[in-house]
């Protein structure tokens, strides 16, 4: 299992691809059972930042800090802490909900996979469909499995990337509520989308993005 | 260590039970090679003798080109739904994932030689019954170099929009001088050397081979990171 932190503070993070600067210095903190709300126009570094709260690149400058743990030495236990729930699923098609939950709990070096998927399959009540394989499954119904999949290994951080896109109206009830129970335990979440009407139902706080910049919201 | 082989051996059972379910890459894979090396009996054959000659060079053009295609295949399930993700979030070492798919793929070609192999004995005159332990060392072998540095480059193609062209243009030069070794070793092998000879030969493989798979298990960490 990863490391356990209730605070994530990113420290004027550069990010920088060949000649585009995709953030610029940007400062937030996110706290444990809050979840912060991270708004923008497209292009803003809003992803950016996300890939760099996740650990899947390293800032060309700055630092995040994981409670105490400095992103750039953490390394794997951090990973084992940090989930990440985006609009593709992260599941392998041509595995059933089941094996795919199984194997990333294996994956985070869980002790009883099968014990911590029947577990996930029971609070989201996934077990109708979860025999099929993945590539079979509706829009809501892979989102339900990847949400199961990113809270595996019980993540301090989970991080969710335009979650409820191409989802109707009940999947995005279903959504919500799982994130709300996320936030009751704990969890620090960090949500990026377009969608207003999700995040006006959910935020705590919120920071806008512009221009790989802070330009409103607690952390500016 | 440990953790290494663990995560790798889940990732290589995922895909060998993907492809249990689909057959997909081997199927795919092995009708490829066939079409390739019945084309080329076809266009190239003039006599029993000469055909006994080109056999080898036929066997490994097919087993490269199908290769490619395998590889190729095998990353695009971790590029179907964004699932590479996942696997780069999982707190595993990411050698592990490069060792995981290696091994997966490996099983695939060992699986499309089986079947080509015959069609080449039959096809280009060769009676392999007198060598068949040392040509299954050199196919091992071989095979084995190419998979661990073809599967390194595709990786990459993962997040590549021109992600065929980058795998061949990078590879074939690459493993060049490894797909020749294994080309003059089976064709010595075939044509009656000692196997001293082919031994010397199997010894450039296997340390080729051990350089592919060293390379890839220090790259693949930085080739996947931003």
């Amino acid at each position: 299992m990863g490391a356990q932190f209730n605070r994530v503070r990113a420290k004027d993070l550069v990010k920088i691809f060949g000649a585009t600067r995709a953030l610029a210095g940007v400062t937030a903190t996110f706290e444990a059972g809050k979840i912060t709300v991270v708004e923008g126009p497209n292009g803003s570094g809003k992803s950016t930042l996300l890939s760099l709260l996740a650990q899947l690149a390293r800032p060309t400058k700055g630092t995040v800090l994981y409670g105490k743990v400095d992103g750039r030495v953490g390394g794997s236990a951090l990973r084992g802490s940090i989930g990440v729930l985006a609009h593709a699923s992260m599941v392998y098609p041509d595995l059933t909900g089941q094996e795919n939950i199984e194997l990333f709990a294996a994956l985070h070096g869980i002790a009883d996979p099968k014990k911590r998927a029947a577990e996930l399959i029971e609070r989201f009540d996934i077990g109708r469909f979860l025999r099929r394989p993945a590539r079979t499954y509706s829009r809501g119904q892979l989102q339900r499995v990847a949400l199961a999949r990113a809270l595996v290994h019980s993540p301090s951080l989970l991080l969710l990337d335009e979650p409820s896109t191409g989802l109707d109206e009940k999947a995005v009830s279903s959504l919500i509520e799982a994130v709300m129970q996320e936030r009751d335990r704990g969890t620090i979440l960090v949500l990026v989308t377009h969608d207003m009407d999700l995040a006006n139902r959910i935020a705590d706080s919120r920071i806008r993005l512009e221009r790989g910049r802070v330009v409103a919201g607690e952390a500016a | 260590m440990k953790a290494t082989l663990r995560a790798a051996g889940l990732i290589a059972l995922k895909d060998l039970r993907i492809e249990a379910r689909t057959g997909e890459i081997v199927t795919s894979t092995t009708m490829f090679a066939v079409l390739v090396t019945v084309l080329a009996s076809l266009s190239f054959y003039l006599d029993a003798q000469t055909a006994r000659r080109m056999a080898p060079g036929v066997l490994w053009i097919a087993i490269a080109f199908a290769g490619v295609l395998a590889m190729g295949r095998s990353w695009a399930r971790e590029r179907e739904n964004d699932v590479m993700r996942g696997l780069l979030m999982s707190p595993i070492p990411r050698a592990s994932i490069y060792l995981g798919k290696s091994v997966g793929t490996l099983a695939f070609m060992l699986a499309v030689e089986v079947v080509l192999l015959p069609l080449v004995a039959v096809l280009f005159h060769l009676d392999l019954a007198p060598v068949l332990g040392p040509l299954a060392i050199l196919l091992v072998l071989g095979t084995l170099g190419f998979v661990a540095a073809g599967t390194l480059f595709a990786s990459m193609s993962v997040r590549t929009s021109a992600r065929d062209l980058v795998l061949s243009v990078v590879l074939f030069p690459l493993i060049a001088p490894a797909l020749l070794a294994s080309v003059v070793a089976t064709r010595q092998l075939l044509g009656g050397a000692p196997l001293a000879e082919v031994l010397d030969w199997a010894r450039i493989l296997g340390a080729f081979d051990i350089i592919f798979i060293m390379a890839g298990l220090v790259l693949f960490g930085p080739l996947t990171s931003d």
